[in-house]
């Protein structure tokens, strides 16, 4: 049997410069339930969507406060977050009773960054199998980083992390000059639920039971809304399942539905299948690689 | 490539029988799809830029700085790896802080180099590490003047005039050799370097970029490293796309005058 010789520690690069482990650390992140960011000028929205191991199981926490105007929301392990998270936490309290300020969220950001590129050169250690979206407001403004286990730290004005993100991306991308332009927190929250709408798989709806919605910025310390609370939030929203599963019910129930609605969900289906087919491709380049150095092996 | 399937290039560290250290040129190899950085030394300081290659309009522009300040006076860019590149950087604070707080004077840039070579090095000698994957190109001014200096991932470091490196580099080392290191002056050489950049994305045209440029100069920045001014940078862009449009026109003339 063939075997990818390079792929077995995050100390080995492959013959075209390649950290496989470092690589299967970042398909960790998308094992994890979607979170979605977005920033307006003097907010930062962050929303996830959280999953139960069993029907009475309770749900996993996805989104952690940080300190007064600091929190992360995560995908992939969330042990690894916690680690990630406490080490933020002690930075936040170090930063206050040193410098008497709160840390700034590019500090933090890079406080861990540089943690997790630590794993990624040295033996022993396996690189953080989680991916975080950071969001903050400081001294200068609101902000908000996708952090990844290779160690890189990102700025980003909207970003979706974890599985099927990438349809909560296209959503934030299509909405870009709105998210931007609006100085409504309100408005702010239904962009951020409506992109993770998008990420939900068939039969999944956004309840209060599975949903979290965070919010952070100007005279608004960080406040995470769960259970209850998320209500007030969803019922701004026009529908609470994903627009390609509704294509299905319009065809079935509703065939008098508003024409616009139905071509809309059209695009959108099919915008999701190239998506689909595009993801496909990229998991081919993924696999296709070893394959090369594996074919070069055999020689 | 011969190397795979020996079983040398399995481990850092380790020798080929004809003497090489596989790993290590593997590193490169991570470094050689990285957006392109170049160097220019200048009469009266130094000009860093680099191609940041932009993956999604989702990103904030203007943010996620890839020039970086080593000491007040040293500035560094790189391709390859960006957390080892913030590595690399943050050793090279350590070091500059450490030589300040013992001798009560900022470092020298060869003496920084020296040092940061011996760090990269040390990563080429154990199994329990990998060579750094970026190569650095740091600039600074000293008593001595401006130096340039170009390190990478077997610790190597060299002195420069004009360095590039990343993706476009074959290009933008081509166009560097064309420049008058003698005469040309910091605000002369942050213009020839956003054309520089502007040439060497040619290959890599279907993605958009962001330009950063910083400098070091005794007239301009008494002697800090610092960003170049917004207009300063906006002014160069265009020029840079300028340039292009002119020699793109003189291409079609050509084949025209061919047909």
């Amino acid at each position: 049997m063939f075997r990818n010789n390079y792929d077995n520690d995050s100390v080995t690069y492959s013959p075209t410069g390649r950290l496989f482990q470092v690589e299967y650390a970042l398909e960790a992140i998308k094992q994890g339930s979607a979170a979605v960011g977005l920033v307006s000028k003097s907010h930062v929205v962050l929303a996830a969507l959280k999953r139960n191991a069993e029907e009475l199981g309770s749900y996993q926490k996805k989104i952690i406060k940080i300190d007064d105007h600091m929190g992360v929301a995560l995908a992939g392990l969330a042990p690894d977050a916690r680690v990630l998270s406490n080490f933020l936490r002690k930075q936040a309290m170090s930063s206050k009773m040193i410098y008497n300020r709160p840390l700034s969220t590019s500090k933090a950001v890079l406080s861990i960054a540089d943690k997790a590129q630590e794993n990624t050169q040295s033996y022993g250690s396996r690189p953080y199998g989680v991916g975080l979206l950071i969001a903050g407001y400081d001294e200068t403004g609101a902000h908000l980083y996708e952090f990844q286990p290779s160690g890189s730290v990102l700025e980003y004005y909207g970003a979706a992390i974890g599985a099927r993100s990438q349809a909560g991306r296209t959503y934030l991308e299509r909405n870009l000059d709105t998210i931007l332009e609006t100085d409504s927190v309100e408005e702010l929250i239904v962009h951020g639920l409506n992109a993770l709408r998008d990420t939900l798989s068939q039969d999944v709806e956004l309840t209060f039971k599975n949903t979290s919605v965070s919010v952070v910025g100007k005279d608004s310390d960080f406040k995470i809304y769960d259970d209850e609370e998320v209500q007030q939030w969803l019922d701004k929203l026009d529908s609470v399942s994903n627009a390609r599963n509704r294509a299905g019910d319009d065809d079935a129930d509703d065939n008098n539905e508003n024409q616009e609605t139905t071509e809309e969900t059209t695009t959108t289906t099919e915008a999701a299948t190239t998506e689909e087919a595009s993801n496909d491709d990229n998991a081919n380049e993924a696999t296709d690689a070893p394959a090369e150095d594996r074919m070069e092996t055999d020689e | 490539m011969t190397s795979i399937g020996t079983g040398y290039d399995l481990s850092n560290s380790v020798f080929s029988p004809d003497g090489r250290n596989f790993q290590v040129e593997y590193a490169m190899k991570a470094v050689e799809n990285g957006g392109t950085s170049i160097g220019i030394k200048c009469k009266d300081g130094i000009v860093l830029a680099v191609e940041k290659i932009i993956n999604s309009k989702l990103l904030v522009p203007g943010k996620n700085k890839r020039i970086q300040t080593i000491d007040k006076h040293i500035g560094v860019v790189y391709s390859g790896l960006l957390p080892d590149g913030r590595h690399f950087v943050n050793r090279g604070r350590d070091e500059a802080q450490t030589f300040k707080s013992f001798y009560k004077t900022p470092i020298s840039v060869p003496h920084l180099m020296d040092r940061l070579g011996i760090y990269v090095q040390n990563y080429t000698c154990y199994n329990s590490v990998r060579p750094f994957g970026v190569v650095s190109i740091v600039g600074g001014i000293d008593d001595d003047g401006p130096h340039l200096y170009m390190i990478e991932p077997s610790g190597a470091c060299w002195g420069y005039t004009g360095a590039a490196t990343g993706k476009g580099r074959q290009t933008a080392k081509s166009e560097l050799e064309k420049l008058d290191y003698e005469t040309i002056t910091v605000k002369e050489a942050v213009k020839t370097a956003a054309k520089i950049i502007h040439q060497a994305h040619e290959d890599n045209k279907d993605k958009d970029y962001e330009l950063e440029i910083s400098w070091i100069s005794l007239e301009e920045t008494k002697g800090r490293h610092e960003f170049i001014p917004e207009d300063l940078l906006a002014e160069a862009r265009k020029f840079a796309e300028e340039e292009d449009e002119e020699d793109e026109e003189e291409e079609e003339d050509d084949e025209e005058m061919e047909s």
